[in-house]
């Protein structure tokens, strides 16, 4: 099977004034496509720092990454950000949503990026909301849904685009633990179900444990 | 592009009361542009209707050489067989009438006190329309048929101490250089918006003053129009007209003798401009302000749809749209806001101090004009956008992993 995600020598150093901190040292790992992999680490181990650098957020400072088979290294804004919507899924630890938008648009958002007809993006939207357990949540505003049923908005908006590989940065920080492991049952039944692969962070042993592989960071390397 | 249309829109109504003031800012500029500038267009308005009607006409013909030479040899510039001239010129379209004048310094005299005087030879008939804004106060005006007959400005019969019914003696040099004197009749006293027309002007039948000169020529044909924006077609066609026939004519328009006009519109056209740029200012600030907030309150949002893989072009677009939406809200409501306090003010009007040279006092209005909205109406929308350009492409600068860290 082709490498979703393949990283060599990857090293991020941040200059704060006159000190330099070495976020990320001498990373080299790889991901295979629909795998569900759990980065797991104290904090301060590099992890979102490491989930930035593969979803084109922030370039490496050395070492190069491959993505999708393409060389996402030294690409200009604009590529980068044609990978991102079309080829990344985001989900973040406070979840993100537009505030204006409604659950339904939010969802539909990545889709008129990538510029998907009205009638396909109908289509789209309201399977998704059918697969997160919202549909009768489509017309809510954000404020309107619980911490879990946001993140569940977030997590159809990063399956939106059909991308080939969700990054969730502490997805279930600031849900309460049941709620965390219905995200985590979700997100692992939708990496069943459409083979999307998924990569997130967590300090949670029991999120962990949903994981088909646990990467370990520590001090900005790889502990296992 | 619609989808950031939506966003930009739900955004501006997220923060009613902040759009609101900035909208205020708009409006209150565009209500400024359009009641200074409709003010402006008013006073330009009933001055220039004030000297085109009061005695320029909108068109004059003469001798060619009459406007230079014509003050110091005022005979030797004359119009041959004025009558047939005047049945041409009133075929012309636009024109509505056509007077002959014919001018002419003397001196008057009531047995005691002699005086000089500026004399117009008109056609009572004709000059009833292009002499409007003169204004009989004791006695008649001159018919048709008077002979003998004055009329003296206000200043002018006050200085002679005559009233209508008065005899005067006038004394002049006709056309040949000889020395003619005439026995008249004053039949009325006129005052106009110039003092200083009123101080030395009289008036009699053309037909007396051509008797008094000895001629049958006239000096001008004062042209008027049925409206002054017809102005540069009649000319042209009559200046053509003079270069075909080969005639020694030449017609001035109205504004080439409308001196002080002329003066009075470029001060305030001067200090409208000023006015202009201070209200773009405050306007461009006042967006500028709104919009940077805007742009600081919704760093992580940005950080976020930067993620999902919006590019710096979107987010540019975001914010503009935000902008220029602002610009035409506040456009709209500007013109109805605007139109409402020109019709309000214009209903009780702007009492307004005689102007310079002239001894009566006039209200002024507030115009509808047209040019005047829509340049309020692009002022505030290309304000609104120049305004949101930095502030767009600032966020559109934003590091997306710092950005993203403003999500809380
Ligand atoms: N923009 C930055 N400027 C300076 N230092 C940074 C920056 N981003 C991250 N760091 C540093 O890099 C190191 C790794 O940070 P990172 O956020 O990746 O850790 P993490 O594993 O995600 O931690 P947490 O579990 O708390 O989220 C830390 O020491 C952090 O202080
Ligand atoms: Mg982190």
């Amino acid at each position: 099977m082709p490498r979703i995600v393949e990283a060599q020598g990857l090293y991020k150093i941040f200059h704060l004034g006159k000190t330099q901190v070495e976020a990320l040292v001498d990373i080299t790992f790889h991901v295979e496509k629909g795998e569900f992999l759990a980065l797991v680490g104290p904090s301060g181990s590099g992890k979102s720092t490491l989930l930035n650098l593969i979803g084109c957020i922030e370039p490496p400072t050395r070492g190069t990454i491959h993505l999708d088979g393409i060389d996402i290294t030294n690409l200009d804004d604009n590529s980068l950000s044609t990978i991102r919507a079309e080829r990344i899924g985001f989900v973040f630890q406070n979840f993100n949503l537009l505030p204006v938008l409604t659950a339904y648009e939010n969802i539909e958002y990545p889709l008129h990026i990538r510029g998907m007809p009205k009638r396909e993006r109908e289509e789209r939207v309201k399977a998704l909301l059918d697969a997160v357990g919202l549909a009768r949540f489509a017309n809510h505003r954000p404020a309107e849904l619980s911490g879990g049923q946001r993140q569940r908005v977030a997590i159809a908006r990063a399956l939106a685009g059909s991308p080939s590989i969700v990054l969730a940065d502490e997805p279930t920080a600031n849900l309460d633990h049941a709620t965390g492991r219905e995200v985590l049952k979700l997100m692992k039944g939708l990496n069943r179900t459409y083979g999307t692969t998924f990569i997130f962070s967590t300090h949670d042993p029991q999120i962990m444990s949903f994981a088909d592989r646990v990467v370990e960071l520590r001090d900005g390397r790889i502990a296992s | 592009m619609a989808i950031y249309l939506k966003i930009a829109l739900r955004n501006i109504w997220r923060n009613k009361g902040r759009s609101l003031i900035t909208l205020s800012a708009i409006v209150f500029g565009y209500i400024s542009i359009v009641v200074a500038g409709g003010f402006i267009e008013d006073v330009f308005y009933q001055m220039r209707e004030s000297y085109i009607h009061s005695f320029l006409g909108h068109i004059q013909v003469s001798k060619k050489g009459f406007y230079e030479k014509g003050a110091s040899r005022p005979f030797e510039f004359m119009i041959d067989h004025p009558r047939r001239m005047m049945e041409r010129i009133l075929n012309l379209p636009h024109v509505r009438s056509v007077t002959p004048r014919l001018e002419f310094a003397g001196l008057l005299s009531n047995g005691e006190n002699t005086i000089s005087f500026m004399g117009q030879g008109v056609d009572p008939e004709g000059e009833k329309r292009v002499s409007s804004f003169l204004t009989i106060e004791d006695g008649r005006s001159l018919e048709p048929g008077d002979r003998y007959a004055v009329i003296l400005g206000r200043g002018l019969a006050k200085a002679m101490g005559v009233r209508p019914g008065d005899p005067l003696i006038i004394l002049t040099n006709t056309v040949d250089g000889a020395i003619n004197g005439m026995d008249v009749e004053v039949k009325g006293v006129f005052y106009t918006s110039s003092k200083a027309f009123d101080d030395r002007t009289l008036r009699m039948p053309i037909e007396t003053a051509q008797k008094l000169l000895q001629t049958e020529k006239v000096q001008t044909l004062v042209i008027l129009l049925d409206d002054t924006r017809n102005t540069d077609l009649v000319l042209h066609q009559l200046r053509s007209w003079f270069r075909q026939e080969d005639l020694p004519l030449e017609a001035r328009p109205w504004y080439n003798m409308a001196d002080f006009y002329n003066k009075t519109v470029t001060l305030f056209n001067r200090q409208f401009f000023v006015l202009k740029l201070i209200i773009a200012i405050i306007v461009v600030l006042s967006i500028f302000n709104t919009m940077n907030m805007a742009v600081l309150e919704r760093i992580g949002e940005i950080g976020t749809i930067r993620a999902l893989g919006t590019k710096r072009r979107g987010v540019v677009m975001l914010f503009l749209a935000e902008g220029v939406i602002m610009g035409l809200i506040g456009g709209v409501a500007g013109a109805i806001a605007g139109y409402g306090s020109a019709r309000l003010i214009s209903y009780f009007g702007i009492p307004m101090p005689p102007p310079p040279g002239a001894t009566i006092e006039w209200v002024a209005t507030i115009r509808v004009v047209p040019e005047v909205f829509l340049f309020a109406f692009s002022l505030s929308l290309i304000t609104a956008l120049i305004s949101s350009v930095y502030p767009a492409y600032k966020a559109s600068r934003l590091k997306i992993s710092e950005a993203l860290r403003h999500n809380v």
